[in-house]
């Protein structure tokens, strides 16, 4: 009699069980999808629904680069080098490269925290898919371009304090922890 | 089919030709006319729709890019299979590898000869329809085993294996089940099955009596325990055995397995439809039946639907349950749906030792019955939206 | 269900079948390979080859800077870098006697669960794939990418998180994200539950995973296994509580273990319903930590060129995959001398040759999935 009990009972549970869970694969279909469909079907590129932090193709802003050589040393994986020429005549010092090979980089982002004035950072680009390896670096200095010097009491030179800002701003909002939203604004 | 034939014949229209030959080349052509207008893109479609119901239930969109809403994707996979390197591996038997895939295909492209698309619409209404198609759709294992050996691969060999012990085992509930039917309807062919039910849902077998109700259930078990459906897909089970029988096949021979994968899909929800869902029965309104065509048109479309509902329902079954092991399998049927589809037989054969002509109030109210089972299935179904992420979606396409 | 061999008559005998299941296999998780011997469908024994994943992780530390290591410790275990990150970190800060802010505690608490809740979504996901319903699994992708999206809002990337570092979190949490994680919980308790009513009660699913691959406490001892796969057989274990670490001990929270209510104490159902109550537990841990969080600074302030004394330091956290430890060793330069990382999934290879004698090829799946073994973790 138990035995019967167990058996009955077996398929009563197999029927509700599957029952239940058809119910809800049905209910999905009438449930909104949450595919993206990426390259075409969006209201707006993917680009510009992503966070400020987020870490993409590494920028590099060379005007207000001041060429300290910090991002290439704390790079972990060297995929940044840069060069820099002295010109021995007018004792100007200018980059003759400034290359990322982004085949190598692996976004950790630890360059763009410690660049004193925001000139190297994350984009919000993701898209760099190239034919060959040699597409994949990053070249940033065409043309010999002088090294920037912060000058004290702030940028005069409208263009450049546009530029500085924005570099500012970006270490400000990602680059520091205590940028706004951090110290002190948490709670719930 | 064959009046038609006769007809021709008699009008001249073949002089000095033997007959017969005039019979085999109307019936090359009738396949052809099935294969191509009918079966093909049924099975394409299928797979079409199967992907894209599919991706609906796991919250994603599914193919819609190839034509409107991706309708036409399966002629792309189809032209992309074909256009494919047929690989045949070193190792592999040089006649049953290739050979295998047809012999799937002739098992399931056959079972469309008694399979009626409408009242006068059939290939051949055979007096063993129903012998004929359990006899022919087994020919599919045959072909399984074929390509399970002959690959000469690990996994095909299990695959196949698991298979025919798969099918083999559940010949026998669905041919229980089929034999309540066949008690009931006094006759195994097909159209005179569907002739012995009425167009009203109480007329149907399924609602006859409660043994034909559960046998209903037994049978659509069996077939897609029969068709590799999940949760019996164990010969093709991708997460165990790779992909099972098919794992060494490419280009148009691995075509032809799904082409009968999606179009045997059909043929469950067509042998449900004759046995138990009262076929291509159309209510007798007059201005109906006095116009032959539109009644012949009523009839396929009556019939396809209800047909379609049960490839939907596999499609959704697939999409929700786990697999079962192979001796859960075993045990599955033999332990459990073989007595009851006994239960069911002997329980008709009581029931119609009482009431011979059937009992109208039972089929009544097992109709009832099966109406509320549908009503409480409603209410979980909005239970569920109102569960959990209530965002609807009701447009079937994006 | 094995049974005894049938005796075997001279003329027809049979022979085992090896068969190799991997290291391309749908359900190896990554590149696994098991070399498993069969009679049919019964298991005689899996022994699992390991290696296909190695990328001397461990070698690199000696050659990166203390800071520089942080992002390679991300790439041991993919699926949960939070927690490898912190490992780290915390050996790094145990050796250099660093503290660690209160509030860049707390970032790393709310951090390191929603990093559990990927990861065990991730598990019991493919757990169904593996025994073959497939819409669970996505449902469980569905709710991890959004998990990943409040990711990539906490610290910019979607995997690799780099976000834990030596002193703190690199990025504070701002309270949008914290309302957005709040508002994510209320939306993911439901679909547990919907989850559960769709793959955990459904009785082909019960049945496939009760009563295979039991493992015993002594056994699950005796091979070393630790986090869910331990808790599972019934012992009460978990790192946060019993050897704690960042603010754990001030949060309250459940650690689950199997009962067998089912089938037998620790069977693969056993483990794969630990993962499922802990993924609730994650959800108090994470509702209480994002009302505890205290203002204040994330990160102390750490010198560029850390160069922790000379010594050596062993530190352990509870990752989804179980205890995760860290080894380090530092010599007092900017280069730590030794890193070595102990994980979970390489102690549970162990046990699967044992546990496989005797159960189907369809069993072997569900027990490699049970087990939540993961290749880059194994290998390192």
């Amino acid at each position: 009699m138990k035995a019967l009990a167990a058996y009955v009972g077996n398929i009563f549970e197999t029927v509700t069980t599957i029952f239940e869970g058809m119910s809800i694969t049905l209910s999905h279909l009438v449930r909104r999808p949450m595919t993206v469909q990426y390259p075409d079907r969006i209201d707006k590129p993917v680009q510009e629904t992503l966070p400020l932090r987020y870490r993409g193709i590494l920028e590099v802003d060379m005007d207000i680069c001041t060429g300290c050589l910090a991002c290439e040393r704390v790079c972990p994986i060297t995929c940044i080098t840069i060069g820099i020429d002295m010109n021995k005549e007018t004792k100007q010092r200018s980059f003759s490269h400034f290359d990322i090979d982004i085949c190598k980089c692996m976004y950790c982002g630890l360059c763009a925290e410690i660049c004193p004035t925001g000139s190297i950072r994350h984009s919000q680009e993701f898209e760099g898919a190239s034919y060959n390896p040699a597409g994949l670096v990053r070249h940033f200095v065409t043309k010999p371009v002088s090294l920037y010097k912060p000058k004290k009491g702030g940028e005069t030179d409208p263009t450049m304090a546009k530029k500085a800002e924005i570099g500012q701003k970006y270490l400000d909002e990602f680059a520091t922890p205590e940028g706004p939203g951090g110290a002190g604004a948490g709670e719930g | 089919m064959q009046q038609f034939v006769d007809q021709l014949i008699q009008q001249g229209y073949f002089p000095g030709v033997p007959s017969q030959i005039v019979y085999a080349l109307a019936m090359l052509l009738a396949a052809f006319v099935v294969l191509s207008v009918f079966v093909a893109p049924l099975a394409g479609v299928t797979s079409w729709l199967e992907r894209r119901v599919w991706a609906r239930m796991q919250s994603r969109v599914g193919p819609n890019r190839v034509g409107p809403q991706g309708i036409l994707q399966w002629i792309a996979d189809g032209i992309k299979n074909l256009l494919k390197e047929d690989i045949i591996p070193t190792a592999a038997d040089k006649v049953l590898f290739p050979l295998a895939p047809y012999v799937v295909f002739v098992g399931f492209l056959c079972a469309f000869v008694v399979i009626p698309f409408g009242g006068s619409l059939i290939v051949a209404d055979l007096n063993i329809g129903i012998l004929y198609l359990l006899a022919v759709t087994s020919i599919v294992v045959v072909g399984i085993l074929m390509a399970g050996w002959a690959s000469n691969n690990k996994w095909s060999l299990l695959g196949g294996m698991r298979s025919a012990a798969q099918i083999v085992s559940y010949e026998i509930p669905a041919g229980l089940a089929v034999l309540t039917i066949v008690f009931v309807a006094g006759t195994m062919s097909t159209q005179g099955i569907i002739q012995a039910q009425g167009w009203a849902p109480w007329d149907w077998f399924f609602f006859y009596s409660p043994f034909t109700f559960v046998a209903f259930f037994l049978y659509f078990t069996a077939a897609l325990a029969e068709g590799n459906r999940t949760p019996f897909d164990i010969p093709e089970a991708e997460s165990e055995l790779v992909a099972g029988y098919v794992t060494e096949y490419s280009g148009m021979r691995f075509l032809f397995f799904f082409f009968a994968e999606w179009g045997n899909l059909y043929i469950i929800g067509a042998v449900a439809t004759i046995l138990f869902l009262g076929g291509w029965q159309v209510p007798a309104i007059p201005w109906v039946t006095e116009q032959p065509v539109l009644k012949g048109i009523l009839q396929f479309v009556v019939f396809f639907i209800k047909a379609y509902l049960w490839v939907f329902v596999s499609m959704w079954v697939r999409a929700t349950l786990p697999r079962v092991r192979v001796d859960q399998l075993m045990a599955l049927c033999w332990k459990y749906m073989v007595p009851l589809s006994f239960v069911c037989v002997v329980g008709t054969a009581a029931w119609m030792v009482v009431w011979p002509h059937g009992n109208r109030w039972a089929s009544i109210a097992m109709f009832v019955i099966g109406v509320i089972i549908l009503g409480v299935f409603g209410k979980r179904v909005g239970f569920q939206i109102r569960h959990s992420r209530p965002t609807l979606y009701l447009k079937p396409y994006i | 269900m094995s049974e005894a061999a049938a005796p075997q008559s001279e003329v027809f005998h049979t022979e085992d079948m090896t068969i190799n299941v991997g290291p391309q296999h749908p359900s190896t998780h990554g590149v696994l390979r098991f070399v498993v011997r069969t009679d049919g469908e019964v298991i005689k024994d899996a022994i699992p080859d390991v290696g296909y994943l190695h990328r001397s992780i461990e070698k690199i530390g000696e050659k990166c800077t203390w800071h520089g290591y942080v992002p390679y410790t991300d790439r041991a275990d993919y699926l949960a870098a939070m927690f490898a990150n912190q490992g780290f970190c915390m050996a790094a800060e145990k050796l250099g006697s660093t503290e660690v802010t209160r509030r860049g505690e707390f970032c790393r608490v709310i951090a390191c669960e929603l990093n559990r809740l990927a990861s065990h979504l991730i598990s019991i996901g493919t757990f169904g794939q593996d025994i073959g319903a497939v819409t669970p699994f996505l449902h469980a992708l569905r709710e991890r990418e959004t998990i990943n999206d409040l990711m990539e809002e906490i610290c910019g990337a979607r995997l690799t998180y780099n976000y834990i570092r030596i002193g703190g979190v690199g990025y504070d949490i701002t309270s949008e994200t914290c309302g957005k994680i709040t508002a994510f919980l209320d939306h993911f308790e439901p679909i547990m539950d919907e989850y559960n009513r769709l793959l955990s009660y459904n009785k082909i699913y019960i049945e496939r995973l009760v009563n295979v691959a039991a493992i015993t406490k002594e056994e699950a001892f005796q091979y070393n296994l630790v986090g869910p796969n331990l808790r599972a057989c019934g012992v009460k274990w978990d790192i946060r509580r019993d050897i704690p670490y960042s603010v754990y001990p001030e949060l309250d929270f459940e650690i689950p273990v199997g009962n067998g209510e089912k089938g037998t104490l620790g069977d693969c159902y056993d483990r794969y319903w630990v993962r499922i109550r802990e993924l609730e537990e994650s959800c108090k841990i994470l509702r209480q930590a994002l009302k505890m969080i205290p203002k204040g600074p994330a990160i102390s302030k750490v010198p560029r060129k850390f160069k922790p004394p000379a010594g050596e330091a062993y530190v352990r956290v509870e990752a989804p995959r179980g205890d995760m430890g860290f080894y380090v060793v530092s010599d007092g330069s900017e280069y730590p001398y030794r890193v070595r990382i102990r994980t979970g999934s390489f102690t549970a290879m162990a046990i699967i040759d044992k546990l496989s004698r005797g159960i189907m090829v369809a069993d072997l799946i569900a027990l490699i999935a049970s087990l939540d073994v993961d290749a880059p973790e194994i290998d390192r």
